[in-house]
């Protein structure tokens, strides 16, 4: 035993175990802040930064899905090039110009992101012209699993609503993705800096605790965050109202779903909107669309006003929801302080493990239903969509809808995830949905990405929703069934046109296709006056007042 | 509010039948006594924009306008309907034809004894671009047919939104013996996108919706006295809000007869400092509603 212990030391004698501590160290050190004060003046932060970091550092810069640090990131634009520069940036949402102008400006060089929406175009262009090198594009959950394993931020730039002292931090409702990239980067010798709205003496509650901050910075404006999930129902069309009545019907109700996450846009704020009124006509309530994984989304207010939900479990929050937050402490996961705590990465994980349907629309999907949101010219990435549209093949608990998938016979079976994808056969401009090829392939290509990016995996699909009706391609027996159920429900696209009628007549009886009218459900009745809530006025009476809608979706 | 009223203010909003939701042929029907509607120059007649189709732009049957006879508390009333999602509303040559045909048609009737009821269902941008002076030339008859007309009955003029009431027609409109509105309505001269593209996005940012609505809303230009009635969005509330604006009879004087009133409240108004919608309302207030 103590010759081994002599040996070892002896082994190791000349290596130290202590750099990324050291480094850190030294960066704190160069800096000059006397030593405890964790407060940072804004006035200096171009100068801070130009001091803590250094050239070729990963820096994480909180971008995400909704909030944005747009203090930092305006500092970290203004640093000097000659200094730093070729950084390597970790960003899950690029929705900044200033993201981009530090690829143009040389400070940063290096990429790894989830989602590029409104930069999408300009995210291609840097790429085309060389100043931008991409290491990955992910989905969220798996850029925030590499900053754990070998992405590790040097540097991490987050935002949260306030700070005390200490460094505490209170994110507020929008908690989303800040614990997580603290996490990685302060349990790793990383240095984390916050940029908060204000400094108080006592934080409403402690989202991220003051040992893992290292600064505080109070921002010269409140912290930037967007809106994304609002849909205004005054925009949502009756083709939309008819595939959310076969949704309920067809997929819900038949497979008694209780649990489950919406993707965002006007199809699923339908089904939400149908819930009072067309599910309650139906006498589901209770028995589907219980528990969620959702962003808070005005347009499910009138389905917990009228008792359809038991409980919401959020990725971020959304602007204008917050009192009506606070006021429904039974359904939504709030602090001692009674607001939101929402959390991207353990949403993400609930909504891949914890629920049996995610369903959500596609801008275009193939013969196999892949599909796609991506369209040429521009580089989306992809966000969180893939994680909850996909089955997760290490679930192992069960439940009724997850088992109500299984179509083999044999001692050894699976259940699962329900994957239902919503298409519109055609859209706006007379542009076919449903395609030979997608666009993902030319794009994948003139971006040099090793495959194809597609959203969805038709694998992963068990339903396809149009229209013209539902394909159960969980039911289907081989690829060729599957092209055969898709083209069956495609209406005049080119795929659907190849649909051969007395296949399509066999599959419809032996159920794996359905026709509105199967499911009982009257293209007839399909009118927006089914609709719970048909305007944003509508969603804030429905709270009592307690949804302030954004100044933009407010037409009064 | 207790959880029980709560539920019943639901199932009251559930109840309610949206009049924004309607298009211009449910719109009538749902001002006329229930049963009363009938449709003239209905869109089998085939009354169409000649000029359109020369543009390149499928016309539609009935022009975007629907005139309409029936009763308003069984008295025989005219409703002229605009469809807003045709055109935008806009008056071409046909659509205003009608309209000023109509009122016309009234008029006669009014001074042979035998009183029509006119409402006005005002959902437009105004002339018709493409039609030009055609259109200018009918919404010129359509005011003169407003102002023969309302020495007879009164003219109730409804703006319920989404596209609001513009250019032209917002003349027409300001012309009416009482005006109704939602808080959606929106009532001005030029509409934001045109003040953004003439006078730039430092003069009035068009996508701004509050700014917008608290300049020219419904609910700004009921507070400033420019229009009568402030509704919610129901139509039930709306018909009955226009038969007890026929019920009140004639007004004492006509809003644009208070010639003296508004050249007065304009010289209050000094056009060096811009004014935002409550400083107009700070301003007018005493005549106006707060």
């Amino acid at each position: 035993m103590g010759m081994k212990q002599t040996a070892g030391e002896a082994a190791h004698a000349g290596r130290s175990w202590t750099t990324l501590r050291d480094a850190k160290a030294r960066r704190l050190a160069a800096l000059g802040a006397p030593a405890g004060n964790k407060v940072l003046e804004a006035r200096a932060m171009v100068e801070t930064l130009q001091k803590l970091l250094q050239p070729g550092d990963r820096v994480a810069l909180e971008g995400n899905n909704q909030k944005q640090a747009d203090f930092l990131s305006r500092a970290l634009v203004q640093v000097d090039p000659q200094k730093i520069h070729d950084l390597h940036l970790l960003i899950s949402t690029i929705s900044r110009p200033e993201h981009l102008t530090l690829f143009e400006r040389g400070i940063a060089r290096k990429l790894d992101f989830s989602f590029a929406g409104p930069q999408s175009l300009r995210v291609a262009q840097l790429l085309e012209d060389g100043k931008l090198e991409i290491g990955s594009i992910y989905t969220y959950v798996e850029l925030y699993a590499r900053m754990f394993i070998d992405l590790t931020p040097h540097i991490a730039l987050v935002c949260a609503e306030k700070a005390d002292a200490q460094g505490n931090l209170y994110t507020g409702p929008n908690t989303e993705d800040t614990p997580t990239i603290v996490e990685a980067t302060a349990f790793r010798h990383g240095i984390v800096i916050a940029q908060v709205n204000e400094l108080v003496d006592e934080l409403p509650r402690v989202d991220i605790p003051g040992s893992w901050v290292d600064f505080v910075v109070v921002a010269d404006k409140p912290f930037a965050v967007e809106p994304l999930f609002t849909r205004d129902p005054r925009h949502i069309t009756e083709l939309q109202v008819l595939m959310g009545m076969m949704v309920i019907r067809g997929i819900y109700e038949r497979h008694g779903v209780t649990s489950l996450n919406h993707g965002i846009g006007f199809d699923t704020a339908a089904i939400e909107l149908l819930l009072p009124t067309y599910g309650e006509s139906l006498g589901l309530k209770g028995k589907i669309c219980r528990n969620w994984a959702l962003n808070p989304h005005p347009t499910l207010i009138p389905a917990i006003e009228s008792g359809w939900v038991e409980s919401v479990h959020c990725f971020g929050s959304e602007v204008g929801m917050e009192d009506y937050i606070r006021a429904r402490p039974d359904i939504f996961f709030v602090g001692a302080d009674g607001s939101l705590r929402s959390n991207r990465v353990l949403c993400q994980l609930a909504g891949q493990y914890g629920v049996d349907l995610f369903i959500g629309s596609t801008l275009q999907m193939d013969a196999d239903a892949n599909s796609s949101t991506v369209t040429l010219g521009r580089l989306a990435g992809f966000g969180g969509a893939p994680n909850m549209g996909h089955d997760p093949k290490g679930r192992r608990h069960s439940s009724a809808p997850w088992l109500n998938m299984i179509t083999a016979d044999a001692p050894v079976v699976r259940g699962r995830k329900l994957v239902v994808q919503l298409a519109e056969t055609f859209k706006k401009g007379g542009t076919p949905t449903i395609v030979e090829s997608l666009d993902a392939i030319e794009v994948g290509k003139k971006s040099g990405m090793p495959i194809a990016p597609v959203m969805i995996y038709g694998d992963d699909v068990s339903h396809v929703v149009t229209e013209e009706g539902i394909a159960y391609l969980y039911k289907t027996d081989s690829g060729e069934e599957r092209r055969a159920a898709v083209a069956a429900i495609a209406g005049a696209t080119p795929i659907g046109l190849r649909a051969d009628a007395a296949r399509s007549a066999a599959l419809r009886a032996r159920g794996v296709i359905a026709y509105p009218e199967d499911l009982g459900v009257s293209p007839m009745a399909a009118k927006r006056s089914l609709l719970a809530a048909r305007s944003i006025e509508d969603l804030a009476a429905w709270s009592g007042g307690l949804y302030r809608p954004p100044a933009r979706f407010r037409s009064w | 509010m207790s959880a029980v009223a709560a539920v019943r203010e639901h199932r009251q909003f559930l109840g309610r039948t949206s009049f924004i939701e309607m298009g211009a042929r449910e719109r009538a029907r749902a001002i006329l006594d229930a049963g009363s509607f009938r449709e003239l120059l209905g869109p089998f007649d085939r009354l169409k924009s000649p000029w359109l189709p020369l543009q390149g732009i499928v016309a539609q049957s009935d022009d975007g306008v629907v005139l309409a006879r029936g009763t308003l508390d069984g008295r025989p009333a005219l409703v002229a309907a605009i469809e807003s999602i045709y055109q935008g509303g806009s008056m071409g040559e046909v659509s205003g034809a009608k309209i000023a045909g109509a009122l016309e048609l009234a008029l006669r009737d009014c001074e042979q004894g035998k009183p029509v009821l006119p409402v006005l269902l005002l959902e437009t941008g105004g002339v018709r671009l493409q039609e030009a002076n055609l259109g200018l030339a009918v919404i010129a008859e359509i005011h003169a047919a407003i102002v023969a007309l309302r020495r007879h009955v009164p003219v109730i003029g409804v703006i319920s939104g989404m596209v609001g009431c513009f250019g032209g027609m917002s003349l027409a409109a300001a012309l009416c013996s009482r005006l109704i509105v939602t808080r959606q309505a929106r009532l001005g001269m030029n509409g934001p996108e045109v003040i953004e593209q003439e006078a730039g996005i430092a003069e009035l940012d068009a996508s701004d919706r509050a700014l917008v609505w608290s300049l020219i809303g419904g609910e700004q230009r009921y507070a400033v006295g420019l229009v009568d009635e402030l509704l919610e969005d129901d139509a039930v509330a709306i018909a009955a809000s226009v038969r007890t604006a026929f019920a009140q009879g004639l007004p004492r004087q006509e809003r644009s007869a208070q010639v003296d009133l508004y050249l007065e409240r304009l010289a209050a108004i000094d056009p060096q400092r811009p004014l935002d919608g409550p400083g107009l309302r700070a301003l007018w207030h005493g005549a106006a509603r707060s």
